[in-house]
């Protein structure tokens, strides 16, 4: 007999996690889905009593965003700027149906090539915040997704937070996700960007791309090519003339790699703008 | 007693009548409140559940199946495989006409496709069977897939769709070609496309000695009763098929097919109720899609822009067992005016399952390519697509030369072209832009499609206290029949719509024919129309018989019917209620029953389509290719509308199914294994609203005295020709670029990577 507990509180789910495999159960939209019409064979740890774990606060240096904190909480939070991205992709995750359910931690934990939540979360220097019941520790989101569907959660831990460093949380953002229809649809590409402009020349850029690799990557390459140019045509010259070694897309059911190449740098181009101040859909093509 | 009065019959008059009216329909509260229950919702005492174990291979032979392992999962209660399943009382590799297809029911260890049912697991729940169908293992010996143009198994075709000519003829060809100064010549590819109803599949079957009970969504329930009843060597009258509701079908569930007659089985086996429901990704296999095809189509035009030849050919997919192919080509049959017209077809083998007919099965992909190539061709004369089609108008059936019962096509594209703005239209490519730079295009396409009629039967039973009820066994898919039907049973009976209780949708009741061609208004209407003008025509004769009547002796003048009153013909202020008449008479109710079919004669002596024209607008990003349809206005002439908002709805339905065809709708077969690599509502994309923009159907009027008594057309599956053409024309139009398979894909339209200057005029 497999066991499903319902702890009340982290100890409690730390205290559990530390005597035994449990699959995590938050708010389910892929967790169900990934079982298909298996029948669930392993311990589960259902998580959404942790109400601890719900919310965005400040705490010291940091944003921290509760594991448990869903897409819809993020978009009604008040938050600044640099999160506009976070919050588009957020709009972007499924449906609403999806949003009110779908926890941020989940998305992370799940580790999808097209989770949308990862470029803007890689763009504000996210870290994940991992706890067992002798230790938490704090790994960049870079060094979290380690592959598609890997990830470096050990046994007996969980994600219990996204942490965000204040200082990462500067300047203005943007998230352009290309899919092959409106709306409920799995990302062909996606891209995030944030920059922080002082007297009209980039100070500093953070731009990620998803779906063209099997971890959504920092372009660190173009960011350095950005920061000090001026706003203006030059952003989209740079995005246009740097090679973005980072991407490695593939042909799938939803586009080709060829496709792939070509769209991502248009839509890291109208990220970058935005986020810049340049609306990314007004744009007189030649 | 049945009758089959002429119309319009002297008791009835079509004004102020209650067809007509956009009524919301009669079913839709019990929906919207969960209270409609759906065939899977019906769970009978001591209920078994049934999940099929299906194939992952798409062609080779079942080697072993770990039967014990299955057996000994607890709950699990029987295994049907090829070794024991009980013997049916005809051939599943022999076809039952007149719809008839080879079904998979384990007759042996062969794999046809992937997805084929290899067993079926009966369990007391359904996590049990599920468990037990994964604990079979099964162990194959694979033969290579055959899954397209590069290893399928070309063969010569009688016949297409259900029963039609692969190859028809009219004029030559040949010289057709020879005599043009221009040819225009293309290929085209559509794809594989899956019915993917929202109610999947479903059987909840109880036998009770040789009679079963069958609570399952169905398109054709006396076709299948028949059917069902071969299989099981029992009177079609021992099969009672219930269908209330249905989450759609799209012709699906006209179709018997292998898991659900499993199922059957299973439950006469082991003499307990059993239930099956196919899972989505189950879906796509044993129950019909769209095939793929291959199309060439070679338009000749002179030196005015007239078609001197129209050749369509087209190879068409179907299963390695069966033969039912999309009859494409036939698109270009009814349409345009030309000497000489070639429509035919070849058949391509592939270790898929059969394809059915799936909303307007052979048009669909028929014309969305005849569309294309006619823009093709305009723009190859140098003239407006609209233009040219007008100078293609056919004013009889071309070929045979047949009057149209009717035709307002020249309405519709007069009245589509106006609300639109299409005269604004430059005649070149690339030439809008929107204030976002958007590349925007206008196309359009013509709308066709045949007006069939099923044999169909009806009952109406005039009650005491004025009410009455019609039976006929139709089948509601979600279009609104029972709210049509009643709404033309209701003008027969001189009734309000809320006076009258339909029943339908049980096979017990009066044959109601078939849901599918879009005849069902036609074809049920008719039988319910002639059922409520015999119930009138026996009450009138009480009523006229009896000297305490206000009415007597008025048999030979004649009454009407109306607002539940006969009143004298001649003498409005003579009038009786039909409850006083009953009750003088001293019945409890008055029953008329009527059985109609098409007059054949009428059918020969004219050619019976509906008509439409569609115009698009899409505005295209240029840098990623994606296209939003923008704006789709369709025109459509369909002889009487009996219900302006469920015809409104249907159009909708069609043109938004355009849509999806043009932009969206693929099965896609990964070539090493045959299996769908998108068998899923995730991946297997429908547009959601927000792909849908404005759209707007208009309903030319239209007065058809031959196509039936009733005047009635069909509207449900029109709005999808026309429309998918229009899509790709408005997409060339926005681009430049000539896309020659759907769906149009984004990687097809990344324009600014690419020059396209010269793409006009070539
Ligand atoms: C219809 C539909 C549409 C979708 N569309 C999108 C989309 O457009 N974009 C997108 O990115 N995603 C999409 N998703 C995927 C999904 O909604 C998101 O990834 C979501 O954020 C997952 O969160 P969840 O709370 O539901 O996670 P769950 O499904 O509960 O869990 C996901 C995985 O993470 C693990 N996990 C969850 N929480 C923790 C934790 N605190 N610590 C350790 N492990 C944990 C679970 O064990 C599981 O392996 C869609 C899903 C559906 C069903």
């Amino acid at each position: 007999m497999i066991r499903y507990a319902k702890p009340k509180n982290v100890d409690e789910a730390l205290a559990l996690l530390s005597d035994g495999p449990w699959r995590i159960l938050a708010g389910g939209t892929d967790f169900y889905p990934a079982l298909g019409n298996r029948p669930l064979s392993e311990n589960v740890l259902d998580i959404n009593g942790l109400s601890e774990l719900r919310g965005i606060a400040e705490v010291g240096s940091h944003i921290v965003v509760g594991a448990r904190t869903t897409w819809t909480d993020i978009i009604r939070r008040d938050l600044p700027a640099a999160f506009d991205g976070l919050k588009l992709a957020a709009r972007e995750v499924g449906s609403v149906q999806i949003q009110n359910r779908a926890s941020i931690a989940g998305n992370l934990c799940n580790a999808s090539p097209a989770a949308d939540g990862v470029p803007p979360l890689l763009t504000l220097g996210a870290e994940v915040e991992l706890r067992s019941a002798s230790l938490t520790r704090h790994l960049p989101l870079e060094d979290f997704i380690l592959g598609n569907r890997r990830t470096a959660l050990q046994p007996g831990e969980m994600v219990t937070a996204i942490r965000i460093p204040k200082s990462a949380t500067a300047g203005t953002s943007a998230f352009v996700k290309l899919g092959a229809r409106r709306y409920l649809v799995i990302s062909i590409a996606m891209a995030a960007a944030r920059i922080v402009v002082e007297d009209g020349i980039v100070a500093e850029a953070a731009v990620a791309v998803g779906s063209c690799s099997l971890v959504a990557k920092r372009l660190t390459g173009l960011e350095a090519a950005l920061r000090g140019l001026p706003i203006g045509p030059a952003l989209a010259e740079t995005v246009a003339a740097t090679s973005l070694p980072e991407l490695a897309p593939i042909d799938d059911v939803r586009g080709t790699a060829e496709y792939r190449r070509e769209a991502a740098r248009e839509i890291v181009t109208r990220a970058v703008l935005a986020a810049s101040g340049h609306h990314p859909l007004t744009k007189v093509a030649a | 007693m049945s009758s089959e009065i002429a119309f319009p019959s002297p008791q009835h008059r079509r004004h102020g009548s209650s067809a007509g009216q956009p009524l919301t329909r009669r079913d839709g509260v019990l929906k919207v409140t969960g209270r409609a229950t759906y065939a899977a919702d019906n769970h009978p005492e001591g209920m078994l559940y049934a999940v099929t174990a299906v194939s992952s291979i798409a062609r080779g032979r079942v080697t072993a199946l770990d039967v014990e392992a299955a057996k000994a999962h607890p709950g699990v209660v029987e295994v049907l495989t090829p070794a024991n399943r009980p013997p049916l009382s005809h051939d599943p590799d022999d076809k039952i006409p007149p719809f008839g297809f080879r079904v998979e029911v384990l007759q042996d260890d062969t794999v046809r496709y992937v997805n084929q049912p290899i067993a079926l697991v009966i369990a007391e729940t359904l996590e049990a069977a599920t468990e037990g169908a994964a604990l079979l293992n099964p162990q194959y010996e694979v033969e290579s897939a055959r899954t397209g143009l590069e290893n399928g198994e070309r063969f010569d075709t009688p016949a297409v769709g259900v029963g039609a000519p692969s190859r028809t003829a009219y004029g030559d060809i040949d010289a057709g070609l020879a005599a043009a100064v221009r040819v225009t010549e293309a290929d085209y590819v559509t794809p594989p496309q899956y019915h993917n109803a929202m109610e999947p599949h479903a059987v909840v079957a109880q036998w009770d000695g040789d009679r079963v009970t069958l609570d399952m969504p169905n398109q054709a329930l006396a076709l299948s009763c028949a059917a069902y009843a071969a299989y099981f060597g029992i009177p079609a009258g021992n099969v009672l098929i219930r269908s209330p509701f249905l989450g759609g079908g799209f012709g699906s569930k006209a179709i018997l097919n292998g898991p659900q007659i499993l199922a059957i089985l299973a439950a006469r086996m082991l003499d307990r109720p059993v239930k099956l429901a196919l899972t989505r990704a189950q879906m796509y296999g044993p129950v019909g899609h769209r095939g793929q095809t291959w199309q060439k189509l070679r338009l000749g035009t002179d030196g005015e822009g007239r078609l001197t030849a129209l050749h369509h050919h087209v190879l068409a997919a179907t299963s390695s067992f069966d033969e039912f192919m999309e009859p494409a080509a036939n698109a270009s049959l009814p349409l345009y005016a030309s000497p000489a017209i070639l429509a035919e077809h070849d058949g391509l083998r592939l270790d898929t399952g059969t394809p059915g007919p799936m909303r307007a099965p052979g048009e669909a992909s028929g014309s969305a390519v005849l569309e294309v190539a006619m823009d093709e061709a305009a723009i190859a004369c140098g003239m407006d697509p609209l233009e040219f089609r007008l100078a293609n108008y056919a004013e009889t059936e071309p070929g045979t030369g047949k009057p149209f019962s009717s035709k307002s096509l020249r309405e519709c594209y007069a009245e589509g072209a106006k609300r639109f703005g299409w005269s604004g239209r430059p005649l070149e490519p690339r030439r809008m832009r929107d204030e976002n730079g958007f590349l925007v295009g206008w196309g359009m396409g013509t709308a066709v499609f045949h007006c069939p009629h099923f044999p169909a039967e009806a009952r109406a039973t005039l009650r005491a206290d004025g009410t009455a009820l019609v039976e006929t066994a139709g089948a509601d898919m979600g279009q609104g029949a029972w709210t049509a039907l009643a709404q033309i049973a209701a003008e027969a009976l001189g009734l309000d719509p809320d006076q009258v209780e339909l029943h339908s949708g049980i096979s017990s009741l009066p044959d109601g024919g078939i849901a599918g061609g879009s005849g069902h208004t036609a074809s049920a209407g008719l039988a319910l129309h002639n059922a409520g003008v015999d119930a009138i025509a026996r009450l009138a004769e009480l009523a006229t018989a009896d000297p305490a009547s206000p009415l007597f002796g008025a048999g030979n003048i004649g009454v009407e019917a109306r607002s539940g009153r006969l009143h004298r013909r001649d003498d409005e202020g003579r009038s009786e209620s039909y409850s006083e008449i009953l009750a003088r008479a001293g019945q409890a109710e008055v029953v008329g029953t009527a059985k109609a079919a098409r007059d054949p004669a009428v059918a020969e002596a004219h050619a019976l389509f509906s008509h439409g024209a569609v115009f698009a607008e899409v505005k295209v990003d240029p840098d990623l290719g994606q296209v939003r349809v923008t704006r789709l206005v369709g025109a459509f002439a369909a002889g009487r509308i009996i219900n302006p908002r469920l015809v409104r709805s249907q159009y909708f339905g069609g043109m938004i199914w355009g849509i999806s065809f043009a932009l969206q709708e693929e099965a896609v077969t990964d070539r090493r294994t045959g299996r769908i690599m998108n068998a899923d509502l995730a991946e297997y994309h429908v547009p959601v609203n927000a792909d849908v923009p404005s759209l707007d159907a208009i309903l030319i009027p239209e007065d058809d005295p031959y196509v039936n008594p009733l005047g009635v057309k069909g509207v449900g599956e029109i709005g999808i020709t026309g429309t998918v053409g229009a899509i790709a024309n408005a997409v060339w139009h926005a681009t430049g670029v000539r896309v020659r398979h759907f769906p149009i894909r984004l990687e097809d339209l990344l324009v600014n990577q690419r020059d396209v200057t010269s793409a006009f005029g070539n």
